[in-house]
This record gives structure tokens, sequence and C-alpha cells, in this order.
């Protein structure tokens, strides 16, 4: 009971936490999917760039969440606002099952499907826009499903380069020795991980089952 | 259409989180700290002071990582001020090299925040937080010595104990020692802060760094001796500000104002002590030491003393 | 390789091989292959599994291009039209159908006459007609998703969308492969009512000589990436080349008053 107080008392502070949480998370998020999507598509187009794309996303995510905050810290304009660095950060994270997810989507789309459509005259832009992208859309969205729950997690580190977000509850806590300010921080943050997990899988079930 | 609201739902959930949180901190004061009681006092201090005379809601944001999480938090406007070190300012901060003139470096530090940042930097609230070279009380009768120059003639006798800080930090150990001329009887003992002054009065180190308002100085053991060829540079503290927050409620640079010059070395380490010696509550200590604060000056006013009634209320709404 | 017979329209070629050769590393497919198809015939590409005849079929559309050799369509190069005209041109049914499953029947059927920016209705008429010509109630199944469908269905309407914006060619590659027997006759015997009706050029990739004989007009045989002969119906039938030979006794084998004592043997 006395938790629950707690968490009353103090609604504002978490809700203005989990805004800046969530900013932290969306923006990140749509960078990589912005940049992630666009380059698995490439690599379907151009086998040679898998190499060099995934093993390039790939060491992104071998890198510790910590000391990759730490890396970009000198990176001029980037390192000097610690959000701005987060989000970085936190989109390389992203990027790895985005792009992945790209890629095994678009390939496994049935080649009888995509054979037919070039047979018919779609340009190569037309096949992606029309038969690629709409077929591999719930692979896809599996992949940003997984990584924005990753990232709701990892965005909680950014709180220790002065990022801001529920992780801030969690280390203020620490050094407090306080329970319930560490949980004023680890409880929003895991729900609004299974927020971003239900929300995706309801809407995966909704693409693919049309009508 | 019948597919597109559920995305719509899914899009106003963030949206409800961001404006509530806007609205709420209009008129909400955000005070932060670092992550040492001393930090949380002066907090609190400063949240008390806005609370009293202002009337303004304050919330409190304590136990920040460090100067750059309490800095960049400045920055992004999640909170609006935290007393920061003039030392560190200049140092981690505007990343200059470290002078002694206390003057100039805090002018030179309220000049940059200014300049780079839009921050305001308030006049120091009276004390200086700096590193401190601290002997057994009785060695320094026995000895005669009052400054680290003085000791210079006994340290080949002695054996140090440095925090892991003072050690790395370039403004620490290497240039002490260099400055000084000094020679100790064995390498430095590194152990945590906390431990030092047990260790000293244990006599298992002779000398250590430890810092000018620790709370252990009050109890009368130890003597700090004086800087006398001024190698740390000065950290006074002082209030940092957004300047949109004192645009928007100028009424806080005067309450800030009223507190420059009150805290002094010994009122800091009073404070520091019954906090982490005594284990008395940090709002508590902070609203006795404003108490008085508001008591010396009502008496120097008017001299009298105020009845109860017109006493300020602190609202204490602080953990 | 046996003359090749005078087509029955005698007019001049629609689609024209010549000396096509097809190569991936340094084994090769197609072997300088010379074949005309002129326009409303029927052309059947006979072989077993590897002979080439997918990948000749796939060098009209310039969905593969020749090693060597050219392919013509319409007098001109394949590699001179530009591909996407070319194969607007043309029509392609497949075994597997290759329908988009995120499509209805409907938006399937539609999706060449989409590309070519026809007018909303007309393109509702036209699918409407083609769900006729191919026998599916419009009413039932235009609004259908291919998973609805059985795989005769999806045939169907997999010809139907070849046909949408009445392209002069039609090349399918063993489209009723995939079928069971009674479905496969069914279809096979609309399919010839249509092709009566529309006289449509038509390269047709099978490896089934029933097929062959009923559909076709004129018989290409391919063997290891070559033309052995092209032949009538008919003369198929009496011919002496080996590769024929084996297929119509392979046909004939299994239907000989001796195999059939035999079994009445046992």
């Amino acid at each position: 009971m006395r938790l629950v107080h707690f968490f009353l008392a103090h609604g504002d502070e978490i809700l203005q936490a989990s805004a800046e949480h969530l900013w932290l998370v969306v923006i990140a998020m749509l960078l990589a999917i912005g940049i992630g999507v666009p380059l698995g598509i490439a690599v379907t187009r151009k086998p040679w760039l898998s190499k060099p794309i995934l093993g390039s996303a790939n060491i992104a995510e071998t890198i510790p969440s910590l000391a990759l905050f730490g890396f970009l810290l000198p990176v001029p304009w980037l390192g000097a606002r610690a959000d701005r660095l987060a989000i970085a950060a936190l989109a390389m994270y992203a990027l790895l099952p985005i792009i992945r997810n790209t890629v095994a989507g678009i390939q496994g789309v049935d080649a009888s499907v995509r054979d037919a459509a070039r047979a018919m005259g779609m340009t190569g832009k037309q096949v992606l826009l029309r038969v690629e992208l709409p077929l591999s859309l719930p692979v896809l969205l599996a992949g940003i499903r997984v990584a924005t729950v990753w990232t709701v997690g990892i965005a909680t580190i950014a709180a220790a380069i002065g990022a801001g977000g529920l992780g801030e509850f969690i280390f203020r806590g620490l050094a407090m020795v306080d329970n319930r300010v560490i949980l004023e921080g680890a409880i929003p943050a895991a729900i609004l991980a299974l927020a971003a997990d239900v929300g995706f899988g309801l809407l995966e079930r909704r693409l693919r089952h049309p009508q | 259409m019948n597919q597109m609201r559920p995305w719509i739902m899914l899009a106003f959930v963030p949206a409800i989180f961001v404006l509530f949180g806007c609205v709420n901190r209009r008129n909400t004061i955000v005070v932060g700290s670092k992550n040492f009681p001393e930090q949380a006092i002066l907090g609190e201090i400063l949240a008390q002071q806005i609370e009293t005379q202002t009337g303004l809601r304050v919330e409190r944001r304590f136990y920040l990582s460090g100067t750059y999480i309490c800095h960049q938090a400045l920055l992004a406007g999640r909170i609006d001020m935290y007393v920061e070190y003039t030392g560190t300012a200049l140092t981690a901060i505007l990343k200059k090299p470290p002078f002694s003139d206390s003057r100039a470096v805090f002018d030179e530090v309220r000049e940059g925040y200014v300049q780079r940042f839009g921050l305001v930097v308030e006049p120091p609230l009276g004390f200086n937080d700096s590193f401190a070279i601290v002997v057994r009380a009785d060695d320094a009768r026995r000895y005669g010595i009052h400054t680290i120059s003085d000791a210079a003639k006994y340290t080949p006798l002695w054996r140090p104990g440095f925090g892991y800080e003072f050690q790395e930090r370039p403004d620490g150990y290497d240039g002490l020692v260099k400055d000084y001329g000094l020679k100790f009887a064995a390498a430095p003992r590194i152990m945590d802060l906390g431990l030092l002054y047990r260790a000293l009065l244990a006599r298992q180190v002779d000398v250590v760094a430890g810092n000018t308002t620790d709370g252990q100085l009050v109890i009368g053991a130890f003597t700090v001796l004086t800087d006398d060829k001024h190698y740390f540079p000065p950290y006074q503290a002082v209030p940092v500000v957004r300047s949109e927050v004192l645009q928007q409620h100028p009424e806080i640079a005067n309450a800030l104002i009223d507190l420059s010059g009150k805290i002094s070395d010994k009122d800091m380490q009073q404070m520091n002590y019954e906090v982490i010696g005594q284990h008395k509550d940090t709002a508590s200590v902070a609203r006795e030491f404003l108490r008085a604060q508001y008591l010396n000056t009502a008496f120097a006013l008017t001299g009298a003393v105020p009845s109860k009634t017109n006493q300020g209320r602190a609202r204490g709404v602080g953990r | 390789m046996a003359p090749e017979p005078k087509s029955q329209s005698n007019t001049h070629p629609v689609i024209e091989f010549r000396d096509a050769e097809f190569r991936i590393a340094d084994r090769p497919i197609l072997k300088s292959l010379s074949l005309t198809v002129s326009c409303g015939e029927t052309l059947v590409l006979l072989g077993r599994s590897g002979s080439g005849k997918t990948t000749a079929l796939k060098l009209v559309n310039r969905l593969l291009e020749p090693s060597a050799g050219e392919v013509c369509v319409d007098d001109r190069a394949t590699f001179e039209w530009d591909p996407i005209r070319l194969r607007r041109r043309i029509g392609y049914v497949i075994q597997e159908a290759g329908l988009f499953p995120h499509f209805t029947v409907e938006r399937n059927i539609a999706l060449v006459p989409e590309l070519e920016q026809w007018p909303r209705n007309r393109i509702t008429d036209r699918v409407r007609e083609l769900l006729g010509v191919v026998g599916l109630d419009p009413a039932q199944f235009a609004q259908r998703y291919p998973h609805q469908l059985s795989g005769g269905q999806r045939q169907r309407v997999g010809v139907a969308r070849a046909l949408a914006a009445d392209p002069p060619i039609l090349l399918m590659d063993e489209p009723f492969g995939a079928l069971d027997v009674l479905t496969r006759a069914e279809i096979q015997r609309e399919f010839l009512e249509i092709q009566q009706r529309l006289r449509k050029t038509i390269l047709f990739v099978t490896h089934d000589m029933r097929e062959a004989l009923l559909i076709g007009t004129r018989i290409a045989l391919l063997e290891a990436g070559a033309l052995t002969g092209v032949y009538s119906p008919a003369d198929f039938l009496r011919a002496t080349e080996p590769t024929a030979a084996a297929y119509v006794s392979a046909f004939r084998g299994d239907m000989t008053p001796r195999t059939l004592a035999k079994r009445g043997e046992e």
C-alpha cells in the first residue's frame, strides 16, 4: 500500500519522466526505421552489400550499451547534448533487427509472386512498393516490435549519461538507497515495454488477417 | 478507414503523456543536486528558500549521478537549477585550465555559462568545497604546523592516504607534490573517502586529502592545513539557474541572492556532520539552517525576535 | 534438324528466335535455338525437365537475356525493347499462378490495366468480363482472396489476369501442371475455346505430350537445350526422329494390347 501511495504522490514526476523516456524511444525508432528499412532493401537488391551492412550493424550490437554511450561522448554536436547522444546510440542498437527483418521479409516473398510481378511489366520500384514491402510487412513489424521493446529497456541506461527518462529514478534510487524511487523508474519502464510488445503484437495480428 | 482507428489511438497514448508532463511543468520549479549528501543539503536549502520566499511549488530531483548529468539536465530543462562548484564548472564543463584567483574564476565561469549555455551563475553561497590536506590535531600542535609548506618538512616521516579521485585528478596528488616539493615516507594508500578519517585517527596514515567541508572536521580531532601556495583552485559553491526560469519568475533571483555569502565553511561542515554523522533528516537540517538565518536577519534588522506567527513556514514537501 | 513445316496461318512471325543461346557460367542451357511463332498460333514447347523450355520462354519477355543470338518480338530484338513496355504486351501464366496474396481477385486481374492507367470503370467492366470468360461468377469471386480459392480457380484467375490488358502474346509455363486430372482436362477444354475466340499468339511450355497434342497448333521438341524438331500434331505421332518417337511410344506404351493382356494374366 505504501508503494501505491508513493506512486500517486509522485504521479506528475512519473508522467514527466515517462514522457522523456517515450521521446527518446520514439525518435530513436523513427531514425532506425528510416535508415534501416532502406538499407535492408539495398541489401536485397545488391547481395554483396549484405556483409558490410549487416556486419556493421552486428558490431554496433556487440558493444555494451553503456560503452557505446561513452564512445559517442566526444563526437561533436552529438556529444554536446545527452539526449541527442542517447537517441543516436539507441537508434544504432535498433538497426540490426530492423535491417535483418527487412531483408528476411523481402526475401521471404514467394518467388513466383515476384516473377509474376516482374513479368507483368512492373518497374523495380513498383514491385518493391506494391508487392514486396506490403507482403513483408508482418516480418518487418516483428522486427520493429523486438527493437522497440529492447529500446525501451536500454533507454533506462541512457539516464547514466544524463539523457533523463525513467532510468534516472533507478540511478537516483540506487544512490539514495531508496527502493521506492528505484521502482518509480523500473515499474513504468516495464509497463512501457509491455505495452509496446502487446501493441505491436495486435498490429501484427491485424496485418496477417486482412478483413 | 476502419483500419486507421487503432493506429490513431496508439498515437494518442504517448501524446497524452507528453501533454500532461508539459502542462504541469509551467508553475513548478525543479531543483536538482548531485549524488552526495552535501549536495542534497544545498538543494534542500535552495528549494525551501524558494518555497518560503516566493510561494512557488518546488520539486526536488536529488542524487543525480554527477556533474555531467546535472549539466545535461539543466540544458534540457529537466531541472531549473542546482549548486555547482566554480572550479568544477571551469575545468569539467567549460574545459579550461584551473587557476587560483577565486574572484577571477567566478567571473570566468559566470561569463562562460551565460555565453555558451544561457545559464545564470548566482553569487557564491559562501563556502569553498575544495580539497583539504588534513592531519591529526595533536600532530599539528606538536610540530607547530599551520600550512602545507610547514608540513613539507615533516612529510618524509608520514604515510599519506588519499581517495581515488584525488589520485587521478590533474589538480590532485601529482600537482600537489610538485608544487610543494613534497616527499613521503611511503606511497599513498588509496582508500574509500569515508574511511580516510578513521584511518587517520587510527594512525594507519598520517596525512589525508579530504574536503574542506567534511563533517568529520567538526569534532576537533583534525586540523586543516592552509594551502599557502594556493595550489588548489577555488571550488566556491554557486547556484546555477536557467535564464528562462529567472525571466518567468524574477522573484527567484531575489530569493537566491538572499543566500549569497550566508553559508560558511564551518556552517557546511556542521550540516554535513548532522546529516552524515548524526543521521539527521536532510530536510530538517536545511530547515533549521534557514530558520537560524531568518532569525539572525530579523534580529539584525529590527533588534527584536519575531513571534511564532511571523516566522516563515517551510512547507517541507521534500523527502 | 527436321525442316520446319510452314505454319497454318501464313502470317508473319510475331516471335522469332535467331540462334538464341543461354549459358550460366559455362554451362549451356539453350543451344542455338532458331524458331518462329506466327500470329494466332499456339506453339507448344515440349520436352522433359531441364530441356531448356522455361528458359526459352523467359527469353521472350526478357526475364532472361540471350548469351548469344537474339530473340525478336514484332520484328524487334528484345534488347531493343523497353522491358516494361515489352512485358505489358505479353501475358504470363505460370504453374503456381503467382497471384498476389494481398490483393483480391479483382485487384489481381486489374493489375496491368491499372499499371496502364485505364479509367476506373473500364477496369471494373473488364474484370467482370474476364471472370466470365474463365468461368468464375464475378459476384462470388471478385472480392475473394487467393487463399480462399481452389487450385483450379486460382489458375483461372491467373489466365484472366494475363488476358486483362488484351495482350497479343501469351507465354504459358506449364500452367495446368499442378491441377488434378479432372480439373486439368476441364480447364484445357475451356482454354481451347477461349483461344479459338481470341486468337492470341501463344508460346506454351509443357512436358505432357497429351496436353501438347490437344492444345498446340505446332509442337517444338526440345532435348538437352537443342531443338530436335517442329511438328504438326499429326506429324508428331508419325515421327521417326528418335526423341519424338520415344515420346510417342511412351504414350502408346502403356496402352498397347500386349501390356493390357499381360495385366489380364496376373
